[in-house]
């Protein structure tokens, strides 16, 4: 005898932690938790005023990714163990919680989107602001025509040192900081340019215009992707970086750390 | 037309009886007083003072009242005006002589108004003050960090309250002195405590207008060298194989730096 109460018996059966994506507050607090499991919330900013929360600073459409993300977040901090099996609720059609799924936080969980964001070198925060110009362009495009660009984020001072300017560089003295709305907009004027930004751990624009030259041994990207990916590549294994790329020919953003390609994200589904 | 002469001297003669002219004064006053109060309401609309006063306490108090800090104040200059008003009526009817008391009376009525006024402002710009540095500091978590915020509005307080009690002329010279050791203090205290922060930051402001150095280069700074990661105004970041050495600006003025070509 097999109905959907015990399909949702063994979803709930023997778990962990339960994870709870942006609930709404009367929600929250009519939530009685589960014997043996601790409670989380995951969100943008904890407005419910949870014990335990875990914040995701992107809004992911994929709800894979915003799993990936809190569960990665969570171990991080130590509100679940490795190997935990979580329950997650998230709202998928709408902004209500709509779907649940049981998913295991090993290994696989921890890589890629979490460790960009708080692995990096430089700020979260920095890194979600670049990100975000990075995902803007990549839906607009430099006036309507498809663009392509390349952010160096951390590690400023090695990045300059492996890297040559191509012409003036239009941040030299200059205090302009990632985030600032008028500095996004500038940010996309320069993209025509050729050459990558560089930008420092503080999210200070050090320059553009910069042709990075670092040893590309051993860099380990897909076939196919083009120039400026494996320069992406190469700089963030030869240095501490974080490197962002905006394809010109596919329009996604794609993140790099250590070599590797550790996100990818269509500018399309934000 | 002398009948009609008899009712306009008797009109004239009813007009200059004194309770009719105060009865006039009066009403007069009061219709200024109401569009006193009127245009104060706008001119502290337009100058956003609703919007700067969201969220003190006062507001809040005068909220839940069913009114608003914008319009206690205009109400306070109207009934400033109705007090003018009634005080120079009594005068013409004649009850009150202008004896040495309703002439002190007379030179008060104001000075407590502006006293009041200040006190208002005062307990206001105390509030919002709090408000601002609470918001500001939220990042710092640190629960005692509510404190700066209490201090600097009981002392913006205790100086509206000083200025008020001025108004009014009671003697304020204890309370002055008082005043003056607490600023003191506090200059001191803070010029002792931040004077290697003012002296980076000063250092700090010279090398973001100059740049004599820039992220990547190689730099000197006392004995340490590495490749400049970060200016910032207090403090040059600068890392050397794995090793991030957080230097106080002002170290660049006191041993100097040397950029190191390679």
């Amino acid at each position: 005898m097999s109905d959907v109460a015990d399909l949702f018996a063994g979803l709930v059966e023997d778990i962990d932690a339960v994870v709870l994506f942006s609930p709404a507050a009367s929600f929250h607090e009519r939530f009685v938790p589960v014997d043996g499991a601790v409670t989380i919330v995951a969100g943008e900013k904890n407005t419910v005023g949870a014990d335990r929360f875990v914040e995701v600073p992107l809004t992911f459409t994929n709800v894979r990714d915003r799993v990936e993300f809190a569960l990665g977040a969570a171990v991080e901090n130590d509100l679940i163990e490795e190997g935990d099996e979580a329950l997650c609720a998230v709202g998928v059609f709408g902004d209500d919680i709509d779907t649940v799924s049981r998913v295991r936080a090993d290994d696989s969980l921890r890589s890629g989107l979490y460790d960009l964001f708080m692995h990096s070198r430089a700020e979260p925060g920095v890194i979600r602001n670049v990100l975000e110009v990075a995902i803007d362009l990549g839906k607009k495009g430099q006036k309507g025509k498809p663009v392509g660009a390349l952010f160096v984020v951390g590690d400023a001072g090695n990045v300059m040192n492996k890297s040559r300017p191509l012409s003036y560089n239009p941040f030299e003295k200059s205090h302009v900081h990632v985030g600032d709305p008028i500095v996004n907009v500038m940010l996309k004027e320069f993209s025509r340019l050729d050459g990558a930004f560089v930008i420092s751990d503080s999210g200070k624009i050090v320059s553009a215009y910069r042709y990075l030259e670092p040893a590309a041994e051993g860099v380990d990207i897909p076939k196919g992707l083009g120039a400026r990916h494996m320069a992406a590549g190469a700089i963030t294994r030869d240095t501490n970086a974080t490197g962002i790329v905006l394809s010109e020919s596919d329009g996604l953003v794609r993140g790099f750390k250590g070599g590797e390609l550790v996100l990818e994200i269509d500018p399309e589904e934000y | 037309m002398v009948f009609g002469d008899s009712i306009v001297a008797d009109v004239l003669a009813f007009l200059a009886q004194p309770i009719v002219i105060a009865l006039a004064t009066l009403v007069a006053f009061v219709v200024l007083g109401y569009f006193v109060g009127r245009l104060n309401e706008r001119l502290l609309t337009a100058l956003n003072v609703d919007a700067a006063v969201e969220g003190t306490a006062f507001e809040r108090t005068a909220t839940g009242l069913g009114s608003s800090t914008v319009e206690v104040i205009a109400r306070l200059s109207s009934w400033f005006v109705y007090g003018i008003g009634v005080l120079v009526a009594l005068y013409i009817v004649g009850v009150l002589e202008p004896t040495l008391f309703w002439q002190e009376v007379t030179r008060l009525v104001p000075q407590l108004f502006v006293a009041v006024f200040v006190l208002l402002v005062g307990v206001i710009a105390g509030d919002k003050a709090d408000v601002v540095i609470t918001e500001r500091m939220r990042s710092v978590k640190l629960p005692e960090v509510t404190l700066v915020g209490t201090v600097v509005k009981y002392s913006i307080i205790y100086v509206a309250v000083l200025i008020a009690l001025g108004q009014i002329g009671v003697a304020t010279g204890a309370l002055l002195v008082l005043l003056g050791s607490y600023f003191f203090g506090l200059v001191v205290l803070s010029a002792v405590a931040c004077r290697d922060l003012l002296a980076s930051g000063a250092a700090g402001l010279y090398l973001f207008l100059n740049q004599p150095y820039g992220i990547g280069d190689t730099v000197r700074i006392g004995d340490r060298s590495g490749v400049v990661q970060e200016v910032e105004l207090f403090v040059t970041r600068i890392e050397n194989d794995g090793e991030e050495f957080i230097v106080p600006n002002r170290t660049v003025f006191e041993d100097g730096a040397s950029r190191l070509r390679g």
